[in-house]
């Protein structure tokens, strides 16, 4: 299996454990502009790739009755400076199985680079996803990042679906993601973001249909917006009319440091079944006082105290 | 040798000038006690603030003297990395991380077997509180401890403890005072402890007591605790502090 060392690096970064990701049986797929690098499927997990001019079309398929135990990873990026990428992964998990995927977006030089996703993923009936997704951008601010995710939850499902991006610059980021539950579905969607600097610019849209009897939903929008960096989050879950017994929460908090940061949180919430509840709460705030100075009693820099105390909070 | 010589320091609330210290000298000897007792208001917190450099207060005259360097001017986190450190009254929380990693943050060299040690000796069991979040699930007395175990970890010269014992239930004294005991021993540190109880205020080595920001009386324990139940009118305390001294 070759991996480009600056994929190891960043997913390093990152958090992910490299030396996982570089064992052989491993379930893998790695993907630089639109050549594939490396790829491993294992009994159960089908992964087909279809390369495109400028990307690739990823099929990847979890068999009735299979729970795929150690995690899958998935590793797409761009290693020059410029260049576009476009990913159209379909992920199909069938009756009753399981699956993690830990994916890792890089671009760790970019000047001017764009990737796109499109993504559609279907959990079949009282199957289970577990999904994390993080990002380097690289340090220039010259990525622009569009990921758009359409998912189906079919009956008792569950998926927990992270999107990090804490390490570097940002540059453009848009993601939306529309999720619709029927009866018995849970999903929590969590986005953890921090932009450094007055070009980066995010707007995240979660949007969740509470569709089935005994649906449940959590939005967990957490960031910070530091140096003129912009963030904006929009969440919205909705309860329709066959959603008896639903239950639905969004949770935007965000930080905001130094001049020209812009940060702004929509929480939408809407009801048409009189027996389903959903809440939200939005808090937008500058650092506390008080756990600055007791930091920097600590020892710690303002600088690094402001670090520590984003850290937490974008969690 | 003198850890900490304050000369002649008068101290205003940046927000308000308001003047809140006026014209205070003390000192402490090395891998001593000084307990700082006063009234509500007398200052004794803007006392602890202004020694570790919380910009809130401006030194309008005097000068502070750290292991022999003068420190006034220097920024908080740089009179920290000297040695000084200070456990607040009422303690930050810090929701989303965990008291480990807090623990790791208020510590550069500390290895983990000294967090854990830092934990045991306030009283915490290292194994049920290091994955403990640092947030409002913690009651008060365990923030106060872990407030301590942050300041052992920091492996300081000299600990300022503001009121450690505020909010703690009465039952809880003698185990401060065992607590405290015991930091003194394992660290080697200088301990300047502001504290409104006598049960804790026996450890001290010196003491003084502060009124309406002035120093009034420096000396032994109970005779500093003399004036200050005189001066706060518990006279029958006072006479018992009396008898019991002769």
């Amino acid at each position: 299996m070759q991996i480009p060392n600056l994929f190891l690096k960043s997913a390093k970064k990152c958090g992910y454990d490299v030396k996982l990701m570089q064992t052989s049986g491993i379930s893998h797929l790695y993907i630089e502009s639109n050549k594939i690098l490396s790829l491993q499927g294992n009994p159960g997990l089908i992964i087909k790739t279809k390369r495109l001019s400028q990307g690739v079309a990823i099929k990847i398929l979890v068999k009735k009755n299979v729970k795929i135990k150690k995690p899958v990873f998935l590793c797409f990026g761009i290693l020059n400076p410029k260049g576009k990428q476009i990913i159209l992964p379909e992920i199909i998990l069938e009756k009753n199985s399981e699956l993690k995927i830990l994916a890792h977006c890089t671009f760790p030089q970019a000047t001017k680079v764009i990737h796109k996703m499109k993504a559609k993923i279907e959990l079949k009936k009282a199957s289970k996803l577990f999904y994390t997704e993080t990002h380097y951008h690289g340090e220039n601010f010259g990525a622009e990042v569009v990921p758009n995710f359409k998912i189906l939850l079919r009956q008792n499902t569950y998926l927990e679906n992270k999107f990090i991006l804490k390490q570097g610059s940002i540059g453009k980021l848009k993601i939306n993601l529309e999720a619709i539950l029927e009866k018995n579905s849970f999903a929590e969607i969590d986005s953890q973001i921090i932009g450094k600097g007055r070009e980066d610019d995010v707007s995240i849209f979660d949007k969740l249909l509470l569709e089935g009897e005994n649906s449940h939903s959590l939005i967990k929008l957490k960031g910070a917006a530091i140096n003129g960096g912009k963030i904006l989050f929009k969440g919205e879950t909705r309860a329709s009319k066959l959603a008896k017994n639903s239950r639905g929460h969004i949770d935007c908090q965000e930080i905001i440091i130094g001049k020209n940061s812009f940060a702004q949180s929509i929480p939408i919430i809407s009801v048409e079944n009189p027996e389903a509840r959903i809440t939200h709460e939005a808090s937008i705030g500058k650092v506390n006082q008080k756990q600055l100075e007791t930091l920097m009693a600590r020892g710690l820099s303002e600088k690094q105290a402001i670090s520590f105390i984003v850290r937490g909070v974008v969690k | 040798m003198k850890i900490l010589e304050v000369k002649n320091l008068s101290v205003e609330a940046r927000a308000d000038k308001k003047t809140i210290l006026k014209n205070i000298s003390f000192e402490i000897e090395e891998k001593s006690i000084f307990v700082l007792i006063g009234p509500n208001g007398s200052g004794k917190s803007t006392l602890a603030y202004t020694l570790i450099g919380i910009p809130r207060f401006k030194i309008t005259s005097g000068k502070i003297f750290f292991l022999g360097k003068e420190i006034s001017k220097l920024p908080i986190y740089k009179r920290a990395r000297m040695g000084l450190a200070l456990g607040f009254q009422e303690p930050a929380y810090f929701k989303g991380i965990s008291v480990e990693n807090f623990l790791k943050a208020c510590s550069k060299n500390s290895q983990q077997k000294e967090i854990e040690k830092a934990l045991d000796l306030v009283g915490l069991e290292p194994k049920k509180f290091l994955k403990r979040k640092m947030d409002q699930q913690l009651s008060s007395g365990e923030r106060k401890r872990i407030e301590l175990a942050s300041v052992i970890v920091m492996k300081p010269k000299l600990m300022i403890l503001d009121e450690p014992d505020s909010g703690l239930d009465i039952i809880i004294y003698k185990e401060l005072y065992d607590i405290l005991d015991n930091i003194r021993q394992a660290t080697n540190a200088s301990i300047l402890l502001i504290t409104h109880r006598e049960e804790i205020g026996f450890l001290a080595d010196q003491a003084g007591f502060l009124n309406k920001g002035e120093l009034v009386y420096k000396g032994k324990f109970d005779d500093v605790m003399i004036r200050y139940c005189q001066s706060v009118g518990r006279r029958k305390r006072c006479r018992k502090l009396k008898v019991k001294k002769t």
